[in-house]
């Protein structure tokens, strides 16, 4: 039987690549991976909106696919390899081509939710989706400004299923 | 830190004379009338630690258990308990409206009916919840905090905290939404800036979702009464409306009494509709306080309206719109005063309303095609027409504060320009709008335009993002900042060309003499740099600096209103049509919307892809009321029956169909380049559209829905019931 | 929202992961944490040790074995969706999957966690009541099949006990013939179902057979039986079909989202809608 006062100040050490450079830290079980990137990490272009894993704005690429940071904890994160927001442009600054559809679609208003949309379209966006498939897909990130409607634009090209 | 360490905080002051006041305290303390009341505040290094300590602290809280009031019948009931037993019943604000020549054309009326309606309790829910970070340090507190109005934020926390206002610094960096709810300036913010002061370290807070949904404010939750009278021809002759607003505990600064009041001023919107009679009253809860939500009253008012004018139609048996059109605003008739007093300057009406029809009407054809098949899907359209008050005044709100707004202007040695405003950006384009018109103003390109805002030390006091105001008094202050420095611009160009000032004119990034094309020209750089740094460049008593600071107040705005209770309460007034196409299964009571049109008309536009995304999206968050989201208690305990965003059914990319939009522009006559807002307009139509059409569809079952949200199960229930009846 | 404190381990065997669970009784497994990290943050869970088996290779296989696709405890819900062994032996599992949450959900979620979970509305233990799935489950003692019919006792309480691990689910395969269908109803894309139904059914020349699971509706799982021997009968008039419905769910959920009549006349939709999938009439 653990105690309470050794589980309290229990630190796991792990190692992992975010955005192509390796991290190590020495983390308490209990923080999310949401957290170890905003405040370990200050990679503060992870959003937090719900901690429930339904609003979509903490996602990040867990090893190539989309994953809830919020609902995934830093010791899980041991070994992998992840991706957030800030590991979407070019070094140079230059933006990926999901960065540049939503800037060319005005998809986004407040950006709150915007980190959470480009990394789910990176990791689960296929060529060829439908609007419904995609409408169905990015479901699972909601934003509360724009209507989708310039989101769902920006998506449909970078799916390349625009209709003539 | 609870209620007795803030003690010698102050408490926030009741301004709003209609109101009876609440004393809301920063913590509280032996009464807490709300589950989400801030009773405790932890400072721990860490969230997780904070809330391992809070968990220990709740589990030794002693807490005597009062029997809840959580209805507008209980709140109005005899043997109520008193929510603040000082005003001897339930009612913050209760406004009899007395207009004898209203109920003389009601008895003369050949119908009558009486209906009760009624408007779900919603929350204006950024995806940002909020949050604050506070730091006291050499004798100065700094604020940073997502807020939509960064002055009136200052101004509390200084008088709470005993600051001089000077040494209270405000920013409100990216704010992540605020659709109203971050209007307030709510205790938490309070809590941590005296944290920061008393522990002499930074103190953060970040809202977390749970807290969201029970701290943050929630709106809407109205009923409305009315009595109807009409004849045979569908010629609604008056209408008396009681409008009855559960407002919570009250408990949060600026009170939430004033969406009511908004309600029944703008109920009768596109129509000229002169015998209306409203009462407002505002009732006490143990809920959550009610607050500013985008909208601001217009969707319950105007949902109200348009149910009554298709109950009318069904009575009659005409088309609804043939019972609107009669009504409809003509522009011939502008300005029209309202019932409540509110002057509709311009606008559309008409032409708004007979292209929705069109474009309606076509959708409705397409969408029945598309379901011919499917005996088990009705296809309905339904319309509505409203108008969008913006501009208003922050004073019937506040009791503090009226509406206008403030730049700065200081042209930069290398001839661009920082412009300072006292609006806000909350993500509804504030920044890129402001940077496009002051360059135009200025003459200059865009790249050459910095844009300062939400910062109380580098922006001029101003009142912040709310009530679709932004573009107009931004506009109208940056225009006449503006003015001033291109006049002086102008004196040194003329200097510099050896002309007269009058015949110095500023195209292209160039001033030049009139009528010389090809001619000398000398630029924005070089009358700056001899304006601001070679001053001895300037003609002779001519002093240095290129700057200047405006503010702008729409002229006709009123903030008291007169003997009768009528107040023209906003500027100007943006018009708008909707036309939403819904296929209804009858299996399972799903609805959708298959087609949605907005025709709007918000007077001169700016920036056409800022337009459409405010439009689009208030239709979403309209959608979202009309059929989703709902904050429902247990009338028991007092308990909410919403803990996240399971429960609290924001509405995906899934449910939030293709909005089509087309625009009429009637400018202001009133307003700088004839600018009205669009922040809120979206949101007002689709309770109503929606409803209209589902009821359209389901004419077969004698739907008439009088109350949002409509969901599937509600759909049913009437099928179900239309069924045993006959 | 954050979790309390916690002790965490990630054993590197089966074996090791019994002996971590059976040192404390308030462990708790964590495969992909989608339905146990939510609870911990609202700290409606709060576990004093996780024993993290989402890395057990011992654990990570779907494979056809005695007419039965295995899907171990290690396999994420995605990786059973796109699974070409599933879909070739087992229809229903990806048909259930797609309406699981969301692909970031499913990316990390697991089949075992799912079904261990023990949501009513959730689709997988549904899917396992009407196959006749099997659990295999360990602890330290040893190991022990149940049946589906026999795990799900209510809301979120299933068979497993202290310090028992599901290590694998065996659902039996299709048989020729077999047509496979999940239908639900939920307010929001990605929701959990006020209603749904998983059907695997033959229609072709014999007797129609189907087997029936709900969910949503109960408050575990449903096998519906007097509706699957309705739809054996070969004839079933809308009447007769409410009244199996009836029969077979006879308290209904009623909540916050839909009171109970509301979702008997969904299922009542769903199954219709269900059976036409399996190509049986309408
Ligand atoms: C936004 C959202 C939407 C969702 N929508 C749906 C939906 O529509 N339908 C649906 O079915 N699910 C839904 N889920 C839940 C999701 O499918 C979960 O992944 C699943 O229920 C649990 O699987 P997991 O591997 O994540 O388990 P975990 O979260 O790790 O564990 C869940 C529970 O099961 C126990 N457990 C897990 N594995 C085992 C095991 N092998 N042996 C013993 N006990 C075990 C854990 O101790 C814990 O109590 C949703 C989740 C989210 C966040
Ligand atoms: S913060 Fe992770 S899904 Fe909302
Ligand atoms: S842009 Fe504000 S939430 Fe999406």
């Amino acid at each position: 039987m653990t105690s309470d006062t050794t589980a309290e100040n229990r630190r796991v050490p792990i190692r992992l690549r975010v955005n192509g450079s390796t991290e190590s830290a020495a983390v308490p079980p209990r923080l999310l991976l949401s957290d170890f990137l905003r405040e370990g990490l200050g990679l503060t272009g992870t959003h937090v909106g719900c901690e429930h894993g339904v609003c979509g704005a903490c996602t990040v690429l867990i090893d190539g696919t989309a994953a809830r940071s919020c609902l995934t904890l830093a010791v899980q994160a041991d070994e992998a390899d992840i991706t957030t927001i800030e590991g979407l442009a070019e070094p140079d600054g230059t933006l990926s081509t999901v960065q540049q559809a939503f800037a060319d679609h005005f998809s986004l208003q407040c950006g709150f939710c915007t980190a959470g949309f480009l990394m789910s379209i990176a990791g689960e966006l296929e060529q060829g989706m439908t609007e419904p498939e995609i409408r169905e897909l990015l479901s699972g990130n909601l934003c509360r400004c724009t209507g989708y409607q310039s989101i769902v634009e920006a998506a449909v090209e970078l799916a390349g299923t625009r209709e003539a | 830190m609870t209620a007795d360490d803030v003690d010698d905080v102050g408490t926030y002051p009741d301004y709003i004379v209609i109101n009876k006041p609440v004393n809301q305290r920063p913590l509280r303390g032996d009464v807490v009338r709300y589950v989400g009341a801030p009773i405790a505040a932890v400072a721990a290094t860490d969230r997780y630690a904070a809330e391992d300590a809070v968990e220990a602290l709740a589990a030794t809280l002693e807490i005597d258990e009062l029997s809840p009031v959580m209805t507008v019948e209980q709140a109005t009931s005899d043997e109520a308990p008193l929510l603040y037993p000082e005003w001897g019943d339930n009612k913050v604000v209760d406004l009899v409206g007395d207009r004898p020549e209203v109920r003389a054309a009601l008895d003369a009326a050949p119908h009558r009916f009486t209906e009760t309606y009624v408007v779900q309790r919603q929350t204006p829910l950024p995806m940002e919840t909020r949050g604050v970070v506070a730091e006291y340090r050499d004798g100065r507190l700094s604020v940073w905090v997502s807020h939509q109005s960064p002055h009136i934020a200052r101004t509390t926390y200084a008088m709470l905290l005993g600051l001089r206002e000077a040494d209270v610094r405000v920013v409100c960096p990216r704010v992540g939404g605020g659709f109203g709810g971050k209007t307030h300036v709510y205790s938490e913010e309070i809590v941590v800036a005296h944290l920061a002061m008393k522990l002499g370290r930074p103190v953060r807070w970040i809202e977390d979702r749970a807290e969201h949904l029970v701290a943050s404010v929630h709106a809407r939750d109205q009923r409305h009464v009315v009595d109807v009278g009409y004849d045979d021809e569908g010629h609604i002759h008056a209408m008396r409306c009681h409008v009855i607003c559960d407002v919570g505990s009250g408990e949060v600064f600026m009170a939430g009494t004033c969406p009511s009041l908004v309600s029944g001023g703008v109920m009768t919107g596109s129509y000229d509709f002169p015998n209306l009679e409203v009462s407002t009253t505002c009732v006490v809860t143990n809920k959550t306080p009610a607050g500013a939500y985008r909208g601001f009253g217009a969707p319950e008012g105007v949902f109200v309206m348009e149910r009554v004018i298709e109950r009318v139609a069904r009575l009659v048996g005409k088309d609804p719109n043939d019972v609107r059109a009669p009504m409809i605003l003509q522009q011939s008739q502008m300005p029209y005063t309202m019932p409540g007093g509110g002057r509709i300057d311009s606008g559309s009406h008409q032409q708004t309303f007979e292209r929705v029809i069109e474009l309606g009407t076509e959708a409705l054809q397409r969408v029945q095609a598309r379901f011919e098949d499917d005996p088990k899907v009705r296809v309905g359209v339904g319309y509505t027409n409203y108008v969008e008050p913006c501009v208003p005044t922050y004073f019937a709100t506040t009791g503090h504060w009226a509406g206008y707004d403030a730049a700065t202007i200081r042209i930069e040695p290398d001839g661009g320009a920082t412009v300072a405003v006292g609006v806000a950006e909350i993500g509804q384009g504030m920044v890129v709008t402001t940077r496009m018109l002051a360059a135009d103003a200025l003459g200059m390109n865009l790249d050459d335009v910095a844009v300062v805002m939400g910062d109380t030390d580098r922006a001029p006091y101003g009142l912040g993002a709310w009530g679709s105001r932004g573009a107009v008094v931004m506009a109208g202050s940056v225009v006449k900042a503006a003015e001033v420095v291109l006049d002086k611009a102008r004196v040194i160009a003329a200097h510099k060309l050896e002309a007269a000032a009058a015949d110095v004119v500023l195209e292209d990034g160039a001033f030049t003499v009139r009528g010389s094309p090809g001619g000398t020209a000398v630029t924005w750089a070089e009358v700056a740099t001899a304006g601001v740094i070679r001053t001895i460049e300037l003609p002779k008593g001519l002093e240095g600096g290129l700057d200047a600071a405006a503010t702008y107040e729409p002229y006709a705005l009123e903030h008291f209103p007169d003997e009768s209770g009528r107040i023209h309460a906003a500027a100007t007034w943006s018009n708008a049509a909707h036309a939403a196409v819904v296929a209804v299964d009858l299996r399972s009571g799903h609805i959708s919307i298959e087609e949605y049109f907005v025709v709007h008309d918000c007077g001169t536009i700016i920036h056409p892809n800022v337009v459409e995304g405010q439009i689009v999206g208030g239709v979403a968050q309209g959608i979202a009321g009309a059929m989703y989201e709902n904050l429902p208690y247990d009338p028991e305990t007092g308990q909410p029956q919403f803990a996240s965003f399971m429960e609290y059914l924001v509405p995906t990319m899934s449910e939030i169909p293709p909005v089509q939009t087309e625009h009429f522009e009637s400018p202001a006559p009133e307003m700088p380049l004839g600018i009205k807002g669009v922040g809120e307009a979206g949101t007002i139509g689709p309770p109503a559209a929606i409803t209209n059409a589902v009821c359209f569809a389901l004419a077969d079952y004698h739907l008439d829905i009088t109350e949002t949200p409509v969901t599937p199960m509600t759909i049913r229930a009437a099928i179900r019931g239309s069924k045993d009846r006959t | 929202m954050k979790p309390a404190v916690f002790d965490y381990v990630r054993p590197s065997s089966v074996q090791d992961a019994v002996s971590a669970l059976a040192s404390d009784p308030d462990a708790k497994v964590i495969a992909g944490g989608q339905s146990l990290v939510p609870l911990m943050n609202f700290r409606l869970a709060s576990p004093t040790l996780l024993v993290d088996i989402s890395r057990l290779d011992e654990l990570d296989f779907i494979e056809v074995r005695d007419d039965k696709l295995c899907i171990g405890a290690g396999v994420r819900q995605r990786e059973a969706e796109r699974s070409v062994v599933a879909a070739r032996s087992c229809a229903l599992v990806a048909a259930a999957l797609r309406w699981v949450g969301h692909p970031q959900i499913r990316n990390r979620g697991t089949v075992c966690g799912s079904l261990a979970h023990g949501d009513p509305s959730s689709e997988l233990p549904a899917v396992a009541v009407a196959t006749d799935a099997e659990f295999i489950v360990r602890n330290r003692t040893g190991e022990r099949v149940i049946a589906a019919r026999d795990f799900y006792l209510a809301p979120f309480w299933t068979a497993l006990e202290e310090g028992d691990l599901l290590t694998e689910v065996r659902l039996p395969v299709d048989t020729p013939g077999i047509q496979s269908s999940v239908r639900e109803y939920a307010r929001r894309s990605g929701d959990f179902a006020i209603a749904g139904v998983a059907i695997r059914g033959t229609s072709g020349d014999g007797t129609p057979r189907a087997s029936v699971g709900a969910f949503g509706v109960a408050s575990a799982p449903v096998r519906m039986t007097a509706t699957e021997r309705l739809i054996e009968s070969g004839d079933y008039s809308q009447s007769a079909l409410d009244d199996a419905i009836a029969t077979d769910v006879p308290s209904p959920t009623s909540d916050g989202q839909a009171d109970g009549t509301y979702r008997l006349e969904l299922l009542g939709e769903l199954v219709i809608l269900a059976l036409a999938d399996c190509g049986g009439r309408r």
